[in-house]
């Protein structure tokens, strides 16, 4: 996939790194979660339970109260774009749509009402939703958690997700309840962030708290990979999948400006295994260790945003079935023969 | 919160962050390259490794003068 490169040369805004690392103390481990990759569980498993919703929610009211809350938009607005674009290729109109987590509404106001009639807006967080971006089509909007959606059954023609089913705990539950509230031949269409994203400073961080304090603890979210999402989506019943992986590149002066700018994304970390500081001398020595490891020609650093698309259709009988066993009409065994010119050939000379 | 606090004094002094560590680039790359090194060679990356290289850019931090 190409990627897009970013030149975001953005001043530091005033914002201390502390408020990015929660307030529960875990202490020092080497955490499993530092390998980075989101272990898929059974289903059922209540005790998945990997972020707190509540500090996230207080983490986005915070957010969208800033005064310059749209300076941090660029990532989602790029990402509702693209979505947008995906929800275009699908030549059909919605009359019903349901935005999961939509922060300040970002695919809607690039949707047309051809496209979409009318939009409901849902988020965990009232500031954000008061703060939406006006569009061509009605929204209404809910406040409602991604985890336990108030939607009745069949209810959307479309669902769209951007950026923000990689904060839900329990995962393939919420798949469930989206398939739920989609009509049959309904479709999801979502983006999440996945795989590698923010590697960099994963791993910075990593090596600079191991060589500072003795240890390190998880700073960036477990996220899911492109396999594992798959099969989550066809446990939840989803048909005609479709999943792609799109790498968004920002470039920034340096750590700082990285962390700074995640803080006012709203995209802070709110795993409960976080720690309570980042030290000043963790954050100098990890600043320094990003900057050498990942710097580019200019001095400036990147940030790597892996993001996941994926489209899934609630089944009907209109859709493709696979073929039945049996009714093919041509063998493997004649691919060898096309070049060969036969006399059994129809020749349309 | 309102008026001048912890919070407030903290944010003002770690806004400066970034002025300060690009005045310290060659420390920076100094101690940078030691952590980065052990990535690649047999050495495991321990605690206070490269704490000297580290003293260095911490001096050089503190000391940078803030110019404003």
């Amino acid at each position: 996939m190409g990627s897009k490169v970013f030149h975001t040369l953005l001043s530091a805004a005033a914002r201390c790194p502390q408020a990015l690392f929660g307030c529960c103390y875990s202490g020092l481990r080497a955490s499993s979660w530092s390998s980075g990759s989101r272990r898929l569980m059974s289903n059922g498993d209540s005790s998945m339970n990997v972020f707190d919703r509540r500090m996230k929610r207080r983490q986005r009211d915070w957010s969208a109260k800033q005064q310059d809350s749209h300076l941090y938009d660029y990532l989602r607005d790029e990402v509702g774009t693209r979505l947008a674009d995906r929800v275009y290729d699908v030549a059909r109109t919605f009359p019903l749509a349901l935005d999961v987590g939509s922060g300040k509404s970002h695919i809607a106001p690039h949707l047309s009402k051809e496209v979409v009639e009318r939009f409901y807006l849902a988020d965990i967080s009232e500031p954000v939703l008061r703060r939406k971006k006006e569009g061509e089509i009605p929204t209404h909007c809910v406040v409602a958690d991604e985890e336990f959606l108030p939607f009745g059954e069949n209810t959307f023609d479309l669902v769209v997700s951007s950026l923000s089913i990689h904060w839900i705990n329990n995962l393939p539950e919420a798949f469930k309840q989206i398939h739920q509230v989609l009509k049959p031949d309904g479709v999801f269409i979502g983006a999440m962030l996945g795989g590698d994203t923010l590697y960099e400073l994963r791993c910075s961080l990593q090596l600079a708290e191991t060589e500072r304090e003795g240890g390190f603890s998880p700073h960036v979210s477990p996220y899911t990979s492109v396999s594992d999402l798959g099969h989550l989506l066809r446990q939840a019943g989803f048909n005609m999948l479709t999943v792609d992986v799109d790498d968004v590149v920002v470039h920034y002066p340096g750590m700082f400006e990285v962390m700074t700018d995640l803080q006012g994304m709203a995209e802070s970390n709110c795993l409960w295994n976080r720690r309570a500081l980042l030290h000043r001398d963790t954050m100098l020595a990890a600043a320094a260790v990003y900057k050498d490891m990942y710097s580019n020609e200019d001095g400036s650093v990147p940030a790597t945003f892996e993001i996941l698309y994926m489209i899934g259709w609630k089944p009907h009988e209109s859709q493709s079935q696979p073929a039945k066993r049996g009714t093919a009409t041509a063998s493997f065994g004649d691919l060898s023969k096309l070049n060969r010119p036969t006399t059994n050939q129809k020749d349309k000379s | 919160m309102s008026g001048s606090n912890v919070w407030s004094r903290t944010r003002e002094k770690l806004r400066l962050f970034p002025e300060l560590f690009a005045q310290c680039a060659e420390e920076g790359a100094v101690y940078g390259k030691c952590v980065t090194a052990t990535t690649t060679g047999r050495q495991e990356l321990k605690k206070d490794l490269c704490a000297k290289e580290f003293e260095a850019l911490k001096s050089c931090f503190t000391n940078a003068p803030i110019r404003d």
